[in-house]
């Protein structure tokens, strides 16, 4: 038995580098998602749009840049399924959780941070997306994405 | 405008099929794209390694030899030359200029034949062998092994490894293909491993008129590595049923056992210089 394992150390490592991965990767990702959507709910009250202008009735009393971003990291087994996928094409669909949980854990900072500051509404919101890392599937190589909303918090005068 | 606050129904933007099913999905047609692969272009080497001149193939073992240029040792080329000085006048391995070379930092135990007649001994195979006879046992089934061309077929073969690790270049995954590739190789090379033993036996015999010496060395080797599970997949039979092929046709052909002659004290220690 020992032999076996120590003529196939490649593939030793392989494996629990892939059962590592998809055990921890998956138990994070849950975890991640429970947080986003209880988090989702509890700010559902505060208006986030995309137009410049504040359509509001009341005055505006300030108004502020919020940010917030969120870099999530794959795991060995996504990124074993992208290696994969590369292959043969289609929907990488590994990756999908991973932009999607950026994407939505750096609104909800934004969010959070626009509270703070005691905002009533987020205008002018953007969202951009970008790679940390782009040599992500070469050995040994850490990759990334990063998520970075923003917009411009606004409070308006209490009448 | 009247604002509404509302959750996004679901999440729209990621897929919802489990990721094991993916990975199984994805693996699979790999593996059988590599497979099917494999065994095309197996069965293609087979058949040109069959049709190949041998001019093409000392062509290529030219290229080789510079590799090994300055590693030729004069007592491990006498021994093959006595080899081939006892092959049959009508065999095919006339037409060959065999060289041989030690390659003093491989201290793996291993022996293997390259095109164009040449034999490369790591050494670590020279240390593990205790007497002439066990030497020229195993230089005779370096020899069959280009009697029966099998150093043509692997070539082709281990192309497609490396095209395949070339896929998936890049990753700690690439390792994978190797190994699934060794395993695949297992299938036909534990097969030339048996009929090359085969082939060395009988010259064995016609170079000292007995066989004495043929089973040592895989005796040996089966004592120190008793694991079974460990040959389970490796390219080479496990030693224990070599010995038993070997002891079985020794039977078979009447060969005679006797003496082996050791080998000359320090012979290790002066080709190491």
């Amino acid at each position: 038995m020992t032999d076996f394992l120590i003529n196939n150390s490649g593939l030793v490592t392989f494996g629990v580098l892939m059962i590592l991965g998809y055990i921890a990767g998956s138990m994070a990702e849950k975890k991640h998602y429970a947080s986003i959507k209880k988090r989702e709910s509890e700010m559902v009250e505060m208006p986030v749009v995309n137009i410049k202008k504040a359509c509001v009735d009341s005055d505006v009393q300030k108004s502020t840049l919020v940010t917030g971003s969120a870099v999530i990291s794959i795991d060995y087994f996504k990124r074993f399924l992208a290696i994969l996928r590369n292959l043969f094409g289609g929907r990488v669909r590994s990756y999908e959780s991973l932009v999607d949980r950026a994407r939505r854990e750096a609104i909800l900072r934004m969010k959070e941070n626009a509270l703070k500051k005691n905002a009533d509404l987020v205008i002018n919101f953007r969202l951009e997306t970008s790679a940390i890392g782009k040599s992500a599937n070469k050995k040994g190589q850490v990759g990334s994405i990063e998520a970075l909303a923003y917009g411009t918090a606004v409070t308006l005068r209490k009448v | 405008m009247k604002f509404t606050p509302k959750l996004a129904d679901g999440d729209v933007n990621i897929s919802a099929s489990h990721p094991l099913k993916e990975l199984a999905w994805l693996v699979g047609g790999f593996v059988t794209f590599l497979v099917l692969f494999y065994v095309l272009l197996g069965f293609v080497s087979g058949v040109l390694a069959i049709s190949l001149p041998l001019k093409a193939e000392a062509w290529m073992g030219s290229k080789i030899t510079i590799l090994y240029e300055g590693q030729t040792n004069t007592f491990l080329q006498q021994h093959l030359d006595g080899l081939v000085g006892v092959l049959p006048n009508d065999s095919v391995l006339h037409e060959y200029t065999f060289r041989i070379f030690l390659d003093d930092e491989e201290d793996q135990v291993n022996a293997f034949a390259l095109p164009g007649g040449l034999i490369v001994v790591c050494g670590g195979l020279l240390e593990a062998v205790q007497s002439e006879n066990e030497l020229d046992m195993i230089l005779a089934h370096e020899l069959g092994h280009f009697a029966h061309r099998d150093h043509l077929q692997a070539m082709g073969r281990s192309l497609i490894v490396a095209f395949g690790s070339w896929l998936l270049s890049g990753d700690g995954s690439s390792d994978v293909v190797p190994w699934i590739a060794s395993k695949l190789e297992r299938k036909y090379s534990q097969k030339q491993e048996i009929a090359a033993d085969a082939w060395g036996l009988d010259l064995l015999n016609r170079r000292y008129g007995h066989v004495g010496g043929a089973t040592d060395f895989f005796k040996r080797l089966a004592e120190d590595k008793k694991d079974r599970l460990a040959y389970f997949l490796a390219t080479h039979p496990y030693p224990g049923d070599r010995v038993q092929y070997l002891n079985a046709l020794i039977g078979q052909n009447g060969y005679g056992v006797k003496d082996t002659i050791p080998l000359p004290k320090g012979i290790v220690a002066e080709m190491g210089e």
